[in-house]
């Protein structure tokens, strides 16, 4: 009789094994930010969680999130880390404060066996398993076609002044190369100035300031970010050259990135074109490398990484690009 | 033969960063178009505001035989109280940068107190309130970029006639400066201090208290400079002030402040300090240089300037010849 219970339980729990539907496989990703230094990150959190949801749904994957923020120091953000590996998440994703100092954290991800995914910034000392960012040299070279297109179309000899981003920094290396291949040889646009700015708004202002000065026949501009708009327009407005699209003082612009004063610039018709950098493509990309790696699939990805390409954005259609980051939400 | 070598090597070491800024002037000036127009020059006064104020403050501390490494974070953290008071609790803007001001006091009380009252190292003292005060400004801004409000923006480039604002913020504020300097018992004291605090004290100078209130002062100019730089670039961003406090100490030297105390002067020191890196910065983009020339360039200049002060006060030796014709009576 006790045999026979045993047996009637033990095939139950079979037959609701086989009929239920099968339960979504947990996956905890830990999430390290450098810092929420803009509403870009904000917003690459919000399409982060969003694409988790969606795409781990469709693969059967319960995708869940701890995420902690180092404040833009790559020391906290290296302790922040190691709290993730001793939480023993499944897979640690971390925008690096410092591309050098990030290298530490992936060895000791590696060495506790959990993979890591550097997003946005590379690592340069060590290989992670995956890296998933913008297509920075694509960025660049989009918008130079773009730019080109244009001077040709309105006949334009374009003389530009170029801020260049941190030398250290490949993104900024991408751009301005893809910049100079394309634009160098279009017969149409000349770079007559190359000003550095390491990423530090003051100069880009002081840059641009000089610039303008020393280059009074410039009348186009490329910026290698837009991050900081207003250190780019107060000295334009400064030298009497902050004009529309039209206007004869107007200076044609072309951007990378397309941060939200930017994204208001172009609607206001001041920029000319730009690629944006696009948070929703790079949520979506580096959910579905992190589900290819929690499915213990091969990636696919190429030498660079697995790069998610911007869109290019121009005064005719920034109000139409969908799922644009940098827009106030309609 | 032997006393005209004499004045040779006094006149170079005395005037040699002088002729070096002339000889730097007159090889722009030929080398380029527009780096003499009078535009430039202003352009050139305007970029250097927020350096030249926070440069006075460092030249008075460091004429007492102290180092202050915190002001560009003194001046972060002041300038991102005010504009968080106006960005998020809608303050007025004349009461938030009055409670910047307030801050760069505070800032400097504190440095002024660690220093003074509990005896420890000023390099220290302001590597540490350095690393403090920016990671609670960070942690404030969340280390973002904040716009300013749009009627706040446009002082950055208020001007009367073609001279801009902060350049005559800049001409007040190295006269007030320089007039305590050289025109105060207070300055003298300093000056006293920094050629021997022993016996400054010995004669029953407050030294103490002197250095006190000379840490506040220069943390009061740092939270100045820091709103000249937020103004000229229009937002408030994780870069501002950064590295200040190395170009203001690279400034004090190059400007002939000794770094060993007791030497040294705002007018013409700090300004013709602060001029030679503005005309290398400014030259070098005139004459569309290479980006990577400009650090090159600057730190050279700075070795440079070193390498004399350390001859003038007997750290090092001349070469052997020069050496030989000093000892010798004239």
């Amino acid at each position: 009789m006790r045999k026979s219970i045993i047996g009637l339980l033990t095939a139950a729990v079979a037959v609701a094994c086989v009929t239920a539907p099968a339960a979504a496989k947990d996956f905890t990703i830990g999430l390290s930010w450098n810092a929420y230094d803009s509403i870009l990150v904000h917003k690459w959190e919000d399409y982060l969680k969003a694409q988790g949801s969606e795409q781990g749904k469709a693969a059967g994957i319960d995708i869940k999130w701890v995420i902690n923020v180092a404040n833009a120091d790559p020391t906290r953000q290296a302790a922040n880390i190691e709290d993730l590996i001793n939480q023993g998440v499944d897979l640690i994703m971390a925008r690096a404060d410092d591309g050098a100092a990030i290298g530490s954290s992936i060895k000791a991800a590696e060495a506790a066996g959990i993979p890591f995914i550097t997003f946005d910034r590379a690592s340069s000392t060590q290989k992670p398993t995956a890296h998933v960012g913008g297509d920075s040299y694509d960025q660049g070279k989009t918008t130079a076609e773009a730019m080109v297109a244009l001077m040709k179309e309105k006949g334009v000899h374009a003389k530009c002044i170029e801020l260049e981003g941190s030398l250290t920094d490949e993104n900024a290396v991408f751009r301005h190369n893809a910049w100079h291949e394309v634009t160098d040889k279009s017969g149409v646009i000349e770079t007559v100035a190359e000003v550095p700015t390491e990423w530090n708004p003051e100069l880009f202002r002081s840059g641009t300031a000089n610039a303008l000065r020393a280059h009074p026949e410039a009348n186009c501009m490329f910026l290698a970010s837009d991050f900081c708009w207003s250190a780019v327009q107060s000295p334009l407005e400064a030298a009497g050259r902050y004009a529309k699209t039209g206007d004869p003082k107007h200076i044609w612009i072309a951007t990378q990135d397309v941060f939200p004063d930017a994204a208001k610039a172009m609607q206001d018709g001041y920029i000319d074109v730009g690629t944006t950098y696009d948070a929703f493509y790079h949520a979506k990309e580096a959910i579905r490398v992190a589900i290819l790696i929690a499915q213990k699939k091969p990636l696919d990805c190429g030498p660079h990484g697995c790069l998610a390409k911007g869109r290019l954005a121009t005064q005719a259609n920034i109000n139409t690009l969908e799922n644009l980051w940098s827009l106030p939400t309609k | 033969m032997k006393l005209s070598s004499i004045s040779l090597r006094a006149v170079l070491l005395d005037w040699g960063f002088v002729l070096v800024l002339c000889a730097i002037f007159v090889f722009f000036s030929l080398a380029t178009s527009h780096f003499l127009e009078f535009g430039n020059m202003i352009a050139m006064l305007h970029t250097m505001a927020s350096v030249v104020i926070i440069s006075c403050g460092m030249a008075m501390v460091v004429m007492t035989g102290n180092l202050d490494i915190s002001l560009g974070s003194i001046a972060f953290l002041s300038s991102s109280i005010g504009v968080l008071l106006m960005t998020r609790l809608g303050w007025n803007p004349v009461a938030a940068f009055s409670v910047t001001l307030l801050c760069g006091i505070v800032f400097g009380m504190l440095n002024g107190f660690i220093v003074v009252v509990l005896g420890i190292n000023p390099l220290i003292t302001t590597l540490g309130t350095m690393i403090t005060l920016r990671g609670i400004g960070l942690e404030l801004t969340q280390a973002s970029v904040i716009p300013l409000p749009e009627g706040v923006r446009v002082l950055g480039n208020l001007a009367i006639g073609p001279i801009f604002v902060d350049i005559l913020v800049m001409a007040a504020i190295l006269v007030a400066v320089h007039v305590l300097h050289r025109r105060t018992s207070f300055g003298r004291q300093i000056n006293a201090i920094g050629n021997g605090a022993e016996v400054a004290a010995r004669i029953g100078l407050p030294v103490g208290r002197l250095v006190f209130l000379d840490f506040v002062l220069a943390g009061f100019l740092a939270s100045i400079g820091g709103i000249v730089a937020l103004l000229q670039v229009g937002s408030l961003s994780a870069y501002l002030g950064a590295g200040l406090e190395f170009t203001a100490v690279a400034v004090v030297v190059v400007g002939g402040v000794s770094l060993f105390g007791g030497r040294g002067s705002i007018i013409p020191g700090v300004l013709l300090g602060a001029l030679t890196f503005q005309l290398i910065v400014n030259g070098l983009t005139q004459m569309s240089a290479n980006p990577y020339v400009y650090k090159l360039i600057t730190g050279l200049v700075i070795f440079l300037a070193m390498y004399v002060d350390a001859l003038k006060v007997g750290r090092i030796h001349a070469p052997p010849a020069a050496e030989a014709v000093e000892d010798e009576p004239a």
